[in-house]
């Protein structure tokens, strides 16, 4: 109803209105397509060109006639030049937005009412009929002509759909709509080559109402849909202005009213009851129309399309009804329940076609450049937003990202470095597209050229990125100074000290004469500074070899030979070879004997953290260079710190707290590692042992904790071997020595225990002298208890004042020894 | 060739060596705000961050007399820590 009160409002709006369509519609790229519109195109070149002929001619002899009657007011004739094509149609176009936006909300009611409901095909003819009105359908083959190049054509039906699919009720309508579509390209051939002198009066006509001077092109559409309003819709028009509202006189009246008409047609095709109607006709000719429309009323194309198949499909309405209107006879004869089954099968078609409309709705809105367009802005965005390109290389937000790492390693992506990531991603995406636009490049040219554009734009900042050399300092003309710039990664240095291999050379000479002095430091025993780097060494060079520890391949399977593995067994060995020498080295256990006051490796023990690398240094060491170690120790004896300060000074009752603390330390790192070690030796060695022991200090080292136990641990070993059963000639050759070590010890004796008998401290004491006595000959026990009878005799009458605890402790202490030579303290008591 | 390996091998290029001698060896350290440590030390880094064991601290605090005759005397404060670490820098 509203496209009548608008029509009727202006009569060159109206005219605009037939146009109106047309233009838009003309805009749509798809209209052309349409299959009219060729033959449409064929015949319009020919007319064109008689209408131009026909216009110079005719202008003289048609002015009264056309000028005087309508357009006496209009002076427009002038207008071939005046005409404000677009801007007029614009002004309608609102219009007509809002009517189709009006209409599609009352599509409902709509249906009711006949004027909503305007059927696809039928649309265009109203328009056309508005016109044949004032002219003949000579018109109307130019008419025809021109509507189909601008497409004017295809929107109506478009319309006409969305508008039909209400009226389908009256299915005889559309039938007739088919056939009068066909009958209409039929027309339009049979008569595009009318003359065209009847066209041009019509044109006149037009043009006065409407005001403008329209080109021949826009008279044509104008013209064309008249025309084919005449050919299909004349009978039609008739009922319609009969039952149609007050429009469908002024439409009559001036030429150009393009919806009134179309929708005045629509309507009069259902009501008049044109004999045609089978509704399988009217199907087709919808499809072939709705391939026309597009972009511009998809969602009146959608239905048009599904119409003939699904007309309830088309504004959600109950398919009851427009199955009814589909197959009105078929229904009739439905019983009732098939007319049920029939009537929830259209309703879900129905839905399903809502649905599908709904989605379609914005189907087309882009176009192919658009697309690429946004792909573009897209992309570029990634490729920022991931990671500036200058930054490309390194990559930092990404290899600093911790849950991007974590995606990768569970995407197991072969990504190797930070850096990898955005250019693959950047040139995969960017293949991708490019493949699409090679398939796509015939169609979308303007596409391409953004996706090139693209792509040689990341590569230019790849490439940028790649070629800039990283400036860690700026330098400004001028200045004395630098800049240098910092970021979390890479703290501003503010000390540049240069540590180039020339620099390493340069203080060659100067460590060389620091190496000489020592040396020569360790040759005095007396340069701490040196055997403190000498520890050092030692140390970080332990701590390279526990990590090479860690780095120890999987073991070598014997059955199944893997010369990748065995490769790294090689390597590792090698390594570890190295590192050992080099922790040889620095122990400095080779040092020549003798030459110093203090062997390097004796300087070395005497400070506590040289004692404690003993143990693990003897797990990085092999039996040999654990010998060495263990023959070196036992040659300096007499000249260990924990030795030499550990001789109780006459008058004193305990040694310091210091050196308690080192000797300790020493019996714990030191002693037990060499004990651990001992006990795996043979009893050469420890016969070789012992015998070195007897070119040194003897009194000194029996007088001493850690002297004692380094004998008691030689002489239980050796003992333990006796006992294992031994080679004979190994334990003649250890008898020997042994008789040459009881000997020499026997005048230190009696002084072999430290402090008095009160203070208790001479466990480690009953104990050697215990392993003296096992080894010892009966002649020799003999000598060994006539020189401790009186540490005996003191400790056992001491023991009696002692609480019963501490008594039975010292008494099991003095055991020891006595159970070694066969006796036992109970006898002394 | 020993000389040259062990110049290479750990040359005293930096102060720092110096107290990487010092590890695990009773050290005495003259702190801010007239503080002396005297501890074994334990670790250290480069910024001199120190861990030291077995601590004797002293603090030196100089308190005037209020009689205002001018004098003024040095008060010793002695304090043991089993465990101190140090603030570098």
């Amino acid at each position: 109803m509203s496209f009548f009160g608008f029509d009727s409002t202006l009569p060159r709006d109206r005219g605009h209105n037939t146009r109106a369509p047309g233009f838009s519609q003309a805009a749509d790229p798809f209209a052309g397509p349409r299959p009219e519109d060729d033959d449409d195109a064929l015949d319009f070149e020919d007319t064109y060109d008689g209408l131009g002929n026909q216009l110079d001619e005719m202008d003289d002899v048609f002015n009264d006639d056309t000028f005087g009657d309508d357009a006496g007011p209009v002076t427009k004739k002038p207008v071939g030049k005046d005409f404000d094509f677009f801007g007029q149609t614009a002004k309608v176009s609102d219009a007509i937005n809002e009517e189709q936006l009006r209409f599609s909300r009352q599509a409902p009611s709509s249906r009711g009412t006949p004027t909503a409901s305007t059927f696809p095909q039928p649309l265009p003819k109203p328009a056309r009929t508005g016109y044949e009105r004032y002219k003949e359908p000579d018109y109307v083959p130019d008419m025809e002509v021109d509507a189909s190049l601008w497409g004017v054509a295809p929107k109506r039906p478009a319309q006409a759909p969305t508008v039909g699919s209400p009226v389908n009720p009256v299915i005889p309508a559309g039938g007739r709509k088919m056939m009068s579509l066909e009958e209409v390209e039929a027309s339009m051939r049979a008569q595009a080559k009318k003359p065209a002198q009847p066209q041009q009066p019509i044109q006149q006509q037009q043009s006065a109402p409407q005001q403008y001077t329209q080109p021949p092109q826009q008279r044509y559409h104008d013209y064309q849909p008249q025309h084919q309003h005449q050919q299909f819709s004349q009978p039609q028009q008739l009922p319609f202005q009969a039952s149609g509202p007050p429009r469908e006189e002024p439409r009559p009246a001036h030429a150009g009213q393009p919806h009134q008409p179309v929708q005045i047609m629509q309507r009069s095709q259902p009501t008049p009851t044109q004999p045609i109607a089978p509704t399988a006709p009217s199907q087709p000719t919808q499809i072939l129309q709705n391939p026309n429309r597009y972009s511009a009323e998809q969602h009146r194309s959608a239905p048009a399309v599904q119409h003939p198949v699904q007309h309830p499909g088309h504004q959600s309405r109950p398919s009851g009804s427009r199955h009814i209107i589909t197959h009105p006879q078929q229904l009739a004869n439905l019983s009732d329940e098939e007319r049920a089954a029939f009537l929830m099968e259209d309703a879900k078609r129905a839905k399903r076609n809502h649905k599908i409309f709904l989605l379609s709705k914005d189907n087309g809105l882009m176009t192919p450049q658009d697309k690429n367009f946004i792909t573009r802005i897209q992309l570029q965005q990634l490729v920022t937003a991931t990671g500036n390109p200058n930054e490309h290389g390194s990559d930092p937000s990404l290899s600093e990202d911790f849950y991007y790492q974590v995606h990768n390693q569970i995407r197991g992506g072969p990504r190797q470095h930070p850096g990898q990531p955005l250019s693959n991603f950047a040139q995969t995406y960017l293949f991708q597209t490019g493949g699409r636009h090679a398939g796509m490049r015939r169609q979308a040219r303007g596409g391409d050229n953004h996706m090139q554009r693209m792509e040689q734009q990341v590569q230019r900042a790849v490439e940028a990125a790649k070629n800039k050399p990283k400036n860690k300092q700026l330098v400004i003309e001028g200045s004395l100074g630098k800049i240098s710039f910092s970021n979390a990664k890479t703290p501003k240095p503010l000390l540049n000290i240069k540590r180039s291999d020339s620099a390493a050379d340069a203080q060659r000479p100067s460590s060389g004469v620091r190496d000489r002095k020592v040396h020569q430091g360790g040759v005095s025993g007396s340069d701490r500074k040196t055997v403190l780097t000498d520890i050092e060494n030692v140390y970080s060079t332990l701590m390279q070899l526990e990590d090479h520890e860690r780095l120890m391949p999987p073991p070598l399977d014997n059955d199944d030979v893997n010369p990748e593995l065995a490769g790294f067994h090689i390597d590792w060995r090698e390594k570890e070879e190295k590192l050992n020498r080099k922790l040889w080295r620095d122990l400095k256990v080779h040092e020549p004997i003798g030459a110093t006051t203090t062997h390097p490796f004796i300087a070395f023990l005497s400070f506590s953290k040289g004692k404690k690398c003993i143990p693990r240094v003897f797990r990085h060491i092999t039996q040999e260079q654990r010998t060495t170690i263990l023959t070196i120790i036992v040659i300096h004896l007499d000249h260990l710190d924990v030795v030499r300060q550990g001789l109780l000074q006459p008058g004193e009752t305990q040694l310091n707290s210091a050196t308690r603390e080192n000797i300790e330390l020493f019996s714990l790192a030191v002693t037990h590692t060499l004990f651990g070690y001992l006990n795996e030796v043979g009893l050469d060695i420890v016969t070789g042992l012992l015998g070195l022991i007897l070119n040194i200090n003897i009194d000194v080292i029996a007088r001493t904790r850690i002297g004692v136990s380094m004998l008691t641990m030689l002489l239980s070993r050796a003992e333990l071997i006796k006992q294992a059963g031994s080679n004979e000639r190994e334990w003649d050759q250890w008898v020997g020595i042994y008789n040459a070590f009881f000997d020499a010890l026997e005048p230190t004796l009696p002084n072999i225990f430290p402090g008095t008998v009160n203070t208790g401290e001479d466990v480690y004491v009953w104990q050697f002298l215990a392993a003296i006595g096992i080894g010892a000959s009966p002649e020799q026990q003999q000598r060994l208890v006539m020189a401790v009878k009186d540490r005996v005799m003191e400790t056992v009458a001491h023991a009696k004042t002692l609480p019963t605890a501490m008594s039975s402790q010292r008494l099991a202490n003095v055991n020891l020894f006595m159970r070694s030579i066969g006796l036992d303290v109970e006898l002394l008591a | 060739m020993a000389d040259v390996d062990d110049g290479a091998a750990a040359p005293v290029s930096e102060p720092l060596d110096l107290v990487r001698l010092c590890l695990d060896e009773v050290v005495f350290v003259k702190l801010r705000g007239d503080r002396e440590l005297k501890g074994r030390l334990h670790a250290y880094d480069s910024h001199c961050n120190l861990v030291l064991g077995d601590v004797e601290e002293t603090v030196y605090v100089v308190e005037e007399d209020e009689d205002e005759d001018g004098d003024e005397t040095v008060k010793t404060i002695h304090k043991k820590s089993e465990m101190l670490f140090v603030r570098g820098q």
